[in-house]
């Protein structure tokens, strides 16, 4: 009979219980939208913070010391260098999947045939790596440098030209002193050899690289007999902001205790990162680049904490909304309800009829607006991320828990209220 | 006693008289309201907030020299271009070559207080020097000379004017500093030498000269191409750049998060609305019966919807002050915890925020009303 | 010319001859009740009397006017100016006091007077009650409050719909009391029952049974003032 009522109910009342289930729908899907977002933004808005350029550099151990103060006297140092069949390597770490770009760089001074001499620098520009995982990664300064205009021509294509072709990008200020455009040859004397570059662009960098020239790594190797051997590689990694752990193992990673240690490793950090990177790069020192590692880090902070409040926000709205409406509904059927005790209903059975389905309008709604918010989270992501926001297991329990509680909360008012209707005054009193 | 007397005298006993239900519809118009005013002032005052969190990447805008050289006086008058309330930090550079052992480094004459605002993600171990003969060293140079903070370190300099024959005889300049941090950054800054300016000015020659000078200004990337517009213009001394790596990303970045922010606002919006349209919905139909037996006493179509809606229209009008009020101390909240600064107050969201409340309040209840009226009185008279 | 006259009136829905050729007439100041059994077309009878309801055919000239062929505005106005009604279940809004609830007549007819509405409360014996919600009203006295509204515009005619179906004996007699004041005062009553002690008392009843009149009977002991021949 219990069932065969709450048939009736939701067969009769089916209006008034889609209005129901439509609104918990909407909360649901409010909730599981911002949650699926908030949990989420940080990955995305780290994406985004990519831009700013590498946030870890490796240079060689030996260079690390003195090499650019030697530099003010007596030009490039020669001696300490990374071995570039390493840096494949960088992509096995504990964190490969952290890195989302690097490029390796080498320095050469080589002359113009005016006799002055340029600094030309060697790079991957959107290099193409199989990796063993089966991913697929185009890393360079295309991406490492999105901040660079280019004036004229276009972006080095790395990949349809090869990595020692005879190209080259220059800066616009060595440009304009050269009197040189895309397309035209610029003629370049190494220590060991000679090459002819074309200019396939000119850029605007806004700094000390618009008095240089870049072109492939081989090809600029070449110049000074370099073969294999590379100056520094700039990282660009995904990171967790630091913490006092992080600071502590940045220092020292030995004095941590053995839980700690693995904490760390096993945390994003960018010293844990620049750690792991030191495991595979033979004689190498990793550093953050603190400009980008420690902003990044504030940013995220401050939008991960700004999405939380809004979420929570919107949670309360959410919740007060179906709230609300569960109970403006339940209050709406005094009357059948005072027809129900006025025939016997005990106030246990009557409650019990109510939050049925109530409850059962609730589960309804709320798995379509499960659904429905991960749409929206989706249009969100691709709308201001162009990717797609992940799905995450955590939201689900939350999103139920939620829905569970505010409907059960909404209903007790309005079943308090029922129970104290006596059912002589709502079948008699008019409303 | 005259109509409107009456008109009122019912809608206030309905409003006093039915208080449950009456609250149950205006917690949930204020709680759309409190919503909507608190994310508009959010996402108006995003890119200010946030703006004033990506200058921890530092300087975007360095003055450099217009011929070869320029004085600390054309970067004062420079930056006093710039608005008070816009410029963050501002930092003048000197650069001279000194010798630790005889081994040239190069030490950084900078106003210390300028610096620290400019590059805020500069890492110091120990403490940036405060007084006349302090000075902090980059990490690359301490860890080959190994120096330690709180020793004491000997800078010589040599002037360039000096001839051969003076080389030989005269001495170089010495001073020795105390060493008050190391400096460690990731960056190229490692490898110099840090102090203030009139220390500098000592060890070698009191020229008033700098050569850099790096600011951190907020504002987007246009006010900033604008400050450097008129600066140019202004001092001809000094040319004034933006440093691209900082003004484009953070432009790209900012434009994502304002994105974001817009598009949760508005679906949370939306949402919102809808969940207030029910509740409105759900609390009129509730009240069929009432408006089928003031039809059958005799009210007109008109009167009916005219005194329900003045009713709920007045309900919208509550709880969008209400509504706008707690917005707003929601986002002084979330500016607090969030950005630890206030808010700045948008007196227009005020009344945006009420007229849109009666307006959702009115539209919802509107169409359950006109609904009502369509029925026969007959019909619900006889009861469900 | 009579107040209210329905000629040839039918009401069908569907197969359903819910009122089946019905002629009856009614005089200014007379007191009919109609009785029947449920589903005899009481209630389809009163709402067409009482402008709620169209007839499917025929006519119903209510003070010469035939209200079948007005549109439903017009009919609003109708019952506004010329009906009062009384329901069975009272009908009275519940967040509004007794007064209010007279007024509220008023306001919809055309001034609201809190002074005539007290008056009208006094004549069914409510002045104390005045200021009293519904639900602090026994079931008695809003049915009372009830008929001070359905007065308070002095209609021409007062239309009470099992107006003591839900009262005890005792309200159910002041209830009739109540009538007999109106109808020695002048007003034309008619009372749809199913109560053979409520119906014996008007001055005629009328007996209805599927849609069709059959008995019309004229109370010789009637005691009111005011009587036809």
């Amino acid at each position: 009979m219990f069932l065969r009522m709450i048939r009736g109910t939701l067969l009769r009342q089916w209006k008034k219980m889609l209005m129901i289930a439509f609104t918990i729908a909407l909360g649901a899907s409010l909730a599981s939208a911002m949650l699926s977002v908030m949990l989420d933004v940080e990955d995305k808005v780290n994406q985004e913070l990519k831009t700013y350029g590498a946030n870890i550099t490796v240079v060689p151990k030996a260079a690390s010391v003195l090499n650019e103060l030697y530099e003010v006297e007596g030009g490039e140092a020669s001696g300490a260098y990374l071995a570039e069949g390493e840096l494949g390597k960088i992509k096995t770490i504990f964190w490969a999947f952290n890195i989302v770009d690097y490029a390796p760089f080498v320095n050469v001074n080589a002359a113009l045939d005016d006799g002055s001499t340029v600094k030309t620098v060697g790079s991957w520009f959107n290099h193409h790596m199989e990796l063993p995982t089966g991913e697929q990664l185009d890393a360079g300064i295309t991406s490492l440098r999105s901040w660079w205009e280019i004036v004229q021509g276009a972006w080095l294509d790395e990949q349809k030209e090869g990595d020692d072709a005879d190209v080259c990008m220059i800066g616009t200020a060595l440009a304009k002193k050269l009197g040189k455009s895309a397309g035209d040859t610029l003629h370049l004397t190494g220590s060991e050899s000679d090459r002819s570059l074309r200019i396939v662009g000119i850029y605007d960098a806004g700094g000390d690289e618009d008095d240089q020239i870049y072109a492939p790594l081989n090809t600029v190797q070449a110049l000074d007999g370099l073969d294999g051997k590379i100056d520094s590689i700039e990282v660009s990694a995904l990171t967790t902001p630091d913490n006092e752990l992080a600071e502590k193992a940045a220092k020292d990673p030995g004095s941590l205790t053995v839980s700690q240690y693995e904490t760390w490793y096993c945390t994003a950090y960018a010293s844990a990162i620049c750690w792991q990177i030191q495991e595979v790069i033979t004689d190498s020192v990793a550093s953050p680049v603190r400009q980008v590692a420690d902003s990044e880090g504030a940013i995220l902070e401050k939008t991960k904490l700004l999405m939380i409040l809004i979420t929570i926000l919107s949670l309360i709205g959410a919740a007060l909304g179906i709230c609300n409406l569960v109970t403006a509904s339940v209050m709406e059927r005094s009357s059948e309800i005072g027809l129900m005790k006025a025939i016997g209903a005990q106030n246990g059975a009557v409650s019990g009829l109510v939050l049925t389905e109530i409850c059962m309008t609730a589960v309804i709604g709320g798995v379509v607006g499960f659904f429905a918010g991960f749409g929206f989270a989706q249009i969100i992501g691709h709308t201001v991320f162009g990717s797609s926001i992940t799905m995450r297991p955590v939201v689900i329990p939350i999103v139920a828990i939620l829905v569970i509680l505010v409907t059960l909360a909404g209903s007790i008012p309005a079943i308090r209220m029922l129970l104290r209707l006596r059912p002589a005054e709502v079948l008699h009193g008019g409303r | 006693m005259k109509k409107r007397q009456m008109f009122l005298r019912m809608i206030t006993a309905s409003l006093m008289r039915r208080r449950s239900r009456m609250l149950v519809a205006l917690l949930s118009i204020a709680i759309g309201a409190t919503i909507l005013s608190g994310l508009v002032t959010i996402y108006y005052d995003v890119p200010r907030q946030m703006g004033a969190q990506f200058r921890s990447y530092g300087a975007n805008m360095i003055f450099v020299p217009a011929d070869t050289a320029f004085t600390e006086q054309d970067v004062r008058q420079g930056a006093a271009v710039i608005q008070a309330a816009d410029l963050v930090g501002i930092a003048p550079y000197r650069y001279e070559n000194v010798r630790i052992n005889g081994i040239p480094v190069v030490a950084a004459g900078t106003d210390m207080q300028g610096a620290q605002a400019a590059s805020p993600y500069w890492h110091v171990d120990g403490a940036w020097p405060a007084k006349d003969g302090e000075l902090m060293v980059g990490a690359k140079v301490a860890e080959s000379f190994r120096l330690k903070v709180g020793g004491e370190i000997e800078l010589s300099y040599t002037p360039e004017t000096r001839t051969q024959e003076e080389l030989k005889t005269v001495q170089d300049q010495t001073c020795t500093y105390q060493i008050t941090g190391i400096l460690d950054t990731g960056g190229s800054e490692e490898e110099y030498v840090y102090m203030s300016l009139p220390d500098l000015a000592k060890l070698t020659v009191d020229d008033g000269k700098v050569d850099v000078a790096e600011l951190s200004v907020s504002g987007g990337a246009e006010q900033l191409e604008k400050y450097i517009e008129q600066i140019n213009a202004a001092v001809p001394a000094v040319t004034a750049r933006t440093v691209k790596r900082v003004t484009a990303s953070e432009t790209t970045v900012l434009t994502k998060l304002q994105a974001l922010v817009l598009l949760v606002t508005i679906v949370v919006l939306a949402l919102t609305m809808i969940c207030v349209a029910t509740t409105m919905t759900a609390v009129v139909a509730e009240r069929r019966r009432e408006i089928g037996l003031r039809k059958a006493i005799g009210a007109s179509d008109k009167s009916i919807v005219g005194e329900f809606l003045g009713e709920n229209l007045l309900l919208g009008l509550l709880g969008g002050i209400i509504g706008s009020l707690l917005g707003f101390i929601f986002a002084q909240q979330v500016s607090i915890h969030v950005f630890s600064s206030s808010i700045s107050f948008r007196l227009w969201i005020v009344p945006v925020t009420i007229l849109v409340s009666i307006a959702v309040t009115g539209l919802a209840s509107l169409l359950p009303i006109r609904s009502a009226t369509e029925v026969d009185p007959a019909l619900v008279l006889k009861g469900e | 010319m009579s107040l209210l006259e329905l000629k040839n009136v039918y009401k069908i829905y569907g197969e359903l001859h819910a009122l089946d050729n019905v002629n009856f007439t009614v005089e200014k100041g007379e007191w009919v009740s109609i009785m029947g059994p449920s589903g005899s077309g009481k209630s389809t009878m009163m709402n067409i009397i009482g402008c709620m309801d169209k007839p499917s055919k025929g006519e119903v000239l209510l003070d010469g006017v035939d209200i079948a062929k007005e549109s439903a505005k017009n009919l609003t106005a109708i019952r506004r100016d010329k009906i009062g009604l009384i329901f069975q279940q009272f009908h009275l809004v519940n967040y509004l006091t007794a007064v209010e609830n007279v007024m509220l007549a008023q306001y919809y007819h055309s001034m609201p007077d809190e002074k005539e509405a007290l008056e009208a409360l006094e004549r069914v014996g409510l002045a104390g009650r005045a200021k009293h919600l519904p639900s602090q009203l026994s079931g008695g006295e809003q049915q009372r409050v009830c008929v001070a509204r359905a007065l308070i515009n002095t209609p021409e005619i007062i239309l009470a719909d099992e107006p003591t179906g839900n009262l005890d004996e005792k309200n159910e007699e002041i209830v009739v009391d109540l009538f007999h004041k109106l109808h020695d005062e002048g007003t034309t009553l008619i009372v749809v029952t199913h109560d053979p002690e409520v119906a014996e008392v008007a001055q005629r009843r009328i007996v209805l049974r599927d849609g069709k009149i059959t008995k019309s009977v004229v109370n010789e002991n009637f005691t009111g003032k005011i009587r036809f021949s």
